[in-house]
């Protein structure tokens, strides 16, 4: 086991003699070579929960064990252990990414350092463009790309990855999240936290989904999927307002997200669903539809969602 | 792996990162070291050489104080505000060796200042340097004291908070405190405030060995300066480990 944390609650002060509850009792552990997704939404309290990990922060109960040694006692050697992307971005001012990459790999590994895999890191995530310029002058991408090859030049046992994708384009997110696979290979653990659902199923071994500082569920993405319900959902793009549109009385429950709506439904109404979607298009309601077994994004919005969702 | 190679390459990244600002902010230095010495003497009619004397001596201190106490809570701010204090802190190293390689790079800043202001003051009105072996211990010290009572306040403090005791700093040092001129013009309370904050014994210091016949300082300066060094990094070492 690379991570074991017990019960870790952190409180702040808020305004006046108001307390905000950061982390509530939180428990889960990580074993090697595992990537473990941490889900929730903005101010669940993923970041002040890795912050502990790393021994910035010191949980007001609880233990946080790393590779069996108490973070409380040698913060110190959970810095080495840990590497992190953070959550902000890495302001490199006249740094490039190559020499911020490099620096960051000899003052993990020292003499033992290989500026073989910069390149390979590099080649992988397609950034040879911007290897050489000054960091100041490159996108919101090519920095938060540079920031996670810091991360991962020399990882720890434990590479904390918090937004890795955040401003990353489509393409290069996909070379990412192959670095990130080949990582475990190596028996590196990850911690994956991000509120990206969809592209985090896909990526992780296991799961955790936190809100308001408590863990909701964790387990694999088929188990966490199973804790909801075993659903279907209906996936609409709405050609007009949801209010001109009747919800069938089989909609077990409903979420809209801008122009599309998500009707979640027992699959026994599989072909009732499908008769009305065809209906709502030809009377020009919505312009496409998709069926699809409950995702892990639908999961996570019926646990943390608080404004539930009209049922019928 | 050891200490040695740790500072070597948090120096570098560093150094790297501040490399185009640090180029900046010493030209500015050495404008602002020269136009101190230059400037002050449009502001006293027929000055005497004493008077000079004060003013080139004086110069030095000014540009530590501007360095330690002005523009490094302006950076430390800035690092607070975008997330690389953040950062630093999850360096596999110790904190004190972060701290340890910056203030080598505000020392580095400083330097060239204070010698190109010393010899145009030379140049213009020999004013009756006679420097002695202290100058570079001296120095040492001040800036160390500068530098680290700035460090201390700008992590204990917010960055607007900060920002603001350095206008305050920048305008008291330059005009309320007995660096560019001699103590006993100032109204008594000022005299005895002066007396506990560090900026007058860096003056006395720094006089003392730039013109070593002319000035002398005391013992009370030295221990006054080691006092305020030591709160100030302490202060800073606190903060960074406090979790």
């Amino acid at each position: 086991m690379i991570l074991d944390v017990q019960g870790v609650t952190k409180v702040f002060p808020g305004p006046g003699k108001s307390k905000k509850i950061a982390n509530d009792n939180i428990t889960f552990t990580i074993n090697e070579g595992e990537i473990f997704g941490l889900l929730g939404q903005n101010g669940a309290g993923k970041t002040t929960l890795v912050n502990q990990i790393l021994g910035l922060l010191t949980p007001d109960r609880g233990d946080i064990q790393l590779l069996g040694k108490s973070v409380l006692q040698s913060p110190t050697l959970a810095r080495s252990i840990c590497s992190v992307q953070p959550q902000s971005q890495v302001p490199l001012g006249f740094l490039t990414p190559k020499q911020a990459v490099s620096l960051i790999g000899k003052m993990r590994a020292g003499k033992k350092y290989d500026p073989k895999r910069l390149d390979m890191l590099f080649e992988a995530l397609d950034m040879g463009e911007w290897e050489n310029k000054e960091g100041q002058k490159l996108s919101g991408g090519a920095r938060r790309l540079a920031a996670f090859c810091m991360a991962v030049i020399v990882p720890g046992k434990l590479v904390i990855l918090d937004e890795p994708t955040n401003d990353v384009d489509p393409v290069r997110r996909r070379y990412l999240w192959q670095v990130i696979r080949d990582l475990t290979n190596d028996g590196t653990s990850v911690i994956l936290v991000t509120h990206n659902v969809v592209e985090a199923e896909r990526a992780v071994d296991r799961v955790a989904i936190i809100n308001e500082g408590k863990i909701l569920t964790q387990g694999t993405p088929t188990e966490v999927k199973g804790s909801v319900s075993n659903q279907m959902r209906l996936e609409l793009s709405l050609a007009k307002e949801l209010k001109e549109i009747d919800i069938p009385n089989w909609a077990l429950s409903t979420h809209q997200n801008g122009s599309r709506l998500f009707i979640s439904m027992d699959p026994s109404e599989v072909p009732a669903a499908i008769e009305w979607a065809k209906v709502q298009v030809d009377k020009g309601q919505c312009i496409d539809y998709s069926l699809s077994p409950s995702t892990i994004e639908d999961a996570y919005i019926e646990l943390t969602s608080k404004k539930e969702v009209v049922s019928s | 792996m050891n200490i040695l190679s740790h500072y070597k390459y948090v120096f570098q990244m560093q150094f790297f990162r501040n490399s185009g600002f640090l180029v900046f902010m010493a030209l500015i230095q050495i404008l602002i070291s020269i136009g101190i010495v230059i400037g002050f003497t449009y502001l006293i009619p027929n000055p005497d050489t004493k008077t000079i004397l004060f003013l080139a001596t004086g110069a030095p201190t000014i540009i530590l104080i501007m360095t330690g106490l002005v523009i490094l809570p302006q950076q430390v701010g800035t690092s607070k505000s975008d997330g690389y204090m953040e950062f630093m802190r999850t360096w596999p190293v110790k904190r004190s060796v972060i701290l340890g390689a910056d203030t080598i790079l505000w020392l580095f800043i400083t330097v060239p200042s204070i010698v190109v202001s010393a010899i145009v003051a030379h140049l213009m009105f020999s004013p009756g340097y006679d420097i002695s072996w202290t100058v570079v211990p001296a120095l040492l010290m001040i800036a160390l004291t500068s530098i680290g009572v700035g460090y201390g306040f700008s992590y204990l403090l917010s960055p607007t908070t900060s920002l603001s005791i350095s206008q305050i700093v920048v305008f008291g040092a330059l005009m309320f405190s007995p660096v560019n001129f001699p103590m006993d013009r100032l109204p008594e309370w000022l005299q005895t405030l002066h007396e506990i904050l560090p900026i007058y014994s860096m003056a006395e210091v720094m006089r003392a060995s730039l013109a070593a016949s002319t000035f002398d300082a005391s013992i009370g300066n030295y221990i006054n300066l080691f006092i305020w060094c030591v709160l100030g990094y302490g202060g800073a070492v606190f903060i960074l480990n406090k979790n």
